[in-house]
């Protein structure tokens, strides 16, 4: 059975990747340019530089797995292939979970694989607001770089799954806008584990995209390798210093690296961290701040109708009605059903009897652009997110849950479970209008994200950014940052295409400066 | 990962709490549904597994005020009762604990295969139909694009008059070397 998918993208581990058994002392080593993260931002950056002749070495702190690894068994996954298995959370009130891949190809090997340009009205924005030498015209080659290499496509209509399928029927009936969602795939056989590492290997995530292109043009990977900080001569970076991960999670061996260039690639969460931990600071003092998170929120509703939606695509569609009004899309997604579960406050005999349900459940949800944002603290070293949703935000939530709702209702939902500590069930149209009636309280709220972003932020000001347009860090030489650290305001869409492009960006201006480098 | 096992304590209160929370057909997968949860907390920040662990003993002890007995020897009725208090507790600290200890529970509870099964839900078969499907179908369209991942397609240049022309990094550059000279 196994070996029926594995026919591609497997194989013996290649000779330039290297993981704790490979590392059996203390070690340094040399380079024109060392990343630290291996995701949306470190793998094209690794890709577009070895092709061009650095020598690059790529540090992750997570494992090195291939499609082979990439099971049914959804716990193991989420406990190998998440950080701190999926239990990370933004204080505040109310807290927010939020999800970060760990291994080699960072959150893209978890991702739903979402790819979408940066709306227009984005780029105009950090153009006219934040300085940036930015427009859609120059992202245009960027884009389409990064949508060939991971081959953004639209879905085949056959692995539609019927989730999906009421999600459009719904948003037929209201009238509203639905598109059909661009994903990283090639002919993606709707397994719908693209949170647990896609098993078929149809999704192009950077395991199966730019990290073996990095790999074929002389990229060295080191997994299992925690970064502690960066290393510099006087202003200028030099380095990183780090660890080998052991298994049981305790620190082994020691790493150095000798670089040229250092690019801090480890997300809007962890980058702020290794440049705090470096004893970098932003004369802006932004550095950490400015944190935004896009934050979801999820309803479950129940047809009479089998759904299955375990058997389809995830997301394959996107309503987009009210995506300049701050509700950037809703989007059916299913979950396994130990992670629904996990989401009901039903327990005993009435979570047993919910979840008799669960085929005939459609999970959907929401992503709101936030207009507030938080802060990432270093914390004996440690990163720890803050961040208290606005009323605003929240009261732009509730409108799109009872949007939503009414959606599910106009496919022919029976009933909708909401997202709120002792709500009762939604059961028809009229409730879901009335939902606005009532405001939630924030301690309430279940809200989770995947996308964080803004804490390194990019800008033409010194006094208003951490870096310069491209993601070279104020008056550090040498030190750049490739990630959604970067982003000076939420984006709307999901961000991994915004992420692959500014890299590729970033990665031109360097090979064009390559003497500045590589000397 | 962290290898974690339970403390004693931490142990017997949890399997206690399984007819609570966990449907009644999953009573007799106690242990099992226990084991499944220390795996899960063993790949959490540390910070978690402490606080349910101390949180975990003083819901143990605190049932003794109110039923003469720890919370792990509490059945029926007054187990069922003695969570509910804690889920509707006057601190928040009550309230995340049980509601976290739900979560938890209930994640491990349907991980269960009988549990899984009982949903409609067989992920790994799917899998496998869908995996063959696709490589027979669109066998060679996966190829080639393996094959594209690595031919050679060098980034060109920043076009001329983009804004990628104006090479932002030396600014930075050149303030670190106009105040590199001033010290000199």
């Amino acid at each position: 059975m196994v070996a029926a998918r594995s026919a591609l993208h497997e194989g013996t581990k290649p000779a330039n990747v290297f993981t704790r058994a490979d590392i059996h002392g203390d070690t340094v080593l040399d380079c024109d340019v060392v990343i630290v993260g291996s995701g949306a931002g470190g793998a094209p950056m690794a890709a577009e530089l070895a092709e061009a002749g650095f020598d690059v070495i790529v540090l992750e702190e997570g494992r090195y797995y291939q499609t082979r690894d990439f099971t049914a068994d959804t716990s193991a996954m989420v406990r190998q292939l998440y950080r701190d298995g999926g239990a990370t959370m933004a204080l505040g009130n109310p807290p927010i979970m939020f999800q970060e891949g760990r291994a080699v190809g960072g959150s893209t090997v978890i991702n739903g694989g979402m790819s979408w340009r940066t709306p227009d009205s984005i780029l105009d924005g950090w153009r006219e607001r934040d300085g940036l030498d930015i427009s859609p015209a120059s992202m245009e080659p960027y884009f389409e770089r990064v949508e060939r290499r991971i081959h953004v496509a639209p879905m085949d209509e056959s692995a539609i799954g019927v989730d999906n399928q009421l999600l459009k029927k719904g948003a037929d009936a209201k009238g509203w806008n639905i598109i059909g969602n661009l994903r990283n795939q090639v002919h993606c056989a709707g397994s719908n584990r693209c949170a647990f590492g896609c098993p078929t290997g149809a999704k192009q995530s950077a395991l199966v995209s730019y990290i073996p292109r990095a790999l074929h043009f002389g990229a060295r990977v080191y997994a299992d390798v925690g970064v502690e900080r960066i290393t510099r001569n006087g202003k200028r970076a030099t380095g990183v210093m780090g660890h080998v991960k052991n298994a049981d999670g305790s620190r082994g061996f020691h790493i150095a690296v000798r670089s040229k260039l250092v690019v801090a690639a480890c997300g809007a969460i962890h980058t702020p961290a290794l440049l705090a931990r470096s004893g970098i600071r932003s004369r802006s003092g932004l550095l950490g701040g400015n944190l935004s998170l896009h934050p979801n929120a999820k309803v479950v509703a129940i047809f009479d109708e089998r759904v299955t939606g375990w058997q389809g695509a995830h997301q394959a569609f996107q309503v987009r009605e009210f995506a300049e009004q701050g509700l950037g899309c809703f989007a059916a997604i299913n979950m396994p059903p130990s992670i629904l579960a996990m989401s009901f406050p039903h327990r005993g005999a009435q979570l047993g009897q919910l979840m008799q349900h669960y085929d005939h459940m459609v999970l959907a949800g929401l992503l709101c652009e936030d207009t507030t944002t938080g802060r990432v603290r270093t914390i004996n070293g440690h990163p720890q997110a803050f961040y208290q949703l606005s009323p605003h935000d929240a009261a732009n939530m509730l409108r799109g849950l009872s949007l939503l709702s009414e959606l599910l209702f106009a496919a022919g939902a029976r009933r909708i479970l909401l997202p709120f500590h002792n709500a009762p069930e939604l059961q028809s149209p009229d409730d879901a209008r009335r939902l606005l009636d009532n405001p939630v309280k924030p301690s309430n709220w279940e809200v989770v994200t995947v996308h964080m972003m803004g804490t390194a932020k990019m800008g033409a000001d010194r006094a208003g950014s951490v870096t310069d347009d491209t993601g070279f860090v104020h008056d550090v030489d040498r030190l750049l940052v490739a990630d959604a650290s970067l982003f000076p305001t939420p984006v709307r869409v999901n961000p991994m295409e915004t992420i692959m492009a500014l890299s590729t960006r970033a990665a031109g201006r360097v090979i064009e400066n390559r003497r500045r480098y590589i000397a | 990962m962290t290898a974690y096992e339970f403390s004693s304590t931490s142990r017997a209160v949890l399997r206690s709490l399984v007819p609570v929370i966990c449907p009644p057909a999953a009573h007799g997968l106690a242990d099992v549904i226990v084991d499944h949860m220390a795996l899960t907390l063993g790949a959490s920040p540390a910070f978690l597994r402490t606080g349910i662990g101390a949180g975990l003993a003083a819901y143990d002890l605190g049932a003794v005020a109110r039923y003469g007995r720890r919370a792990r020897a509490l059945t029926g009725a007054k187990a069922e009762a003695y969570f509910a208090a804690w889920e509707h507790g006057i601190t928040p600290v009550q309230q995340q604990l049980a509601k976290g200890i739900n979560q938890l529970m209930s994640l491990s509870c349907y991980e269960q295969p009988l549990m899984m099964e009982a949903c409609g839900y067989r992920p790994a078969g799917w899998i496998d139909e869908v995996s063959r499907k696709r490589l027979a179908v669109y066998g060679d369209e996966a190829r080639a694009q393996a094959a594209a991942i690595i031919t050679p397609d060098p980034l060109p240049p920043p076009p001329s008059g983009s804004d990628a022309v104006r090479r932002p990094s030396q600014s930075t550059a050149e303030t670190l070397e106009n105040k590199s000279h001033g010290r000199r």
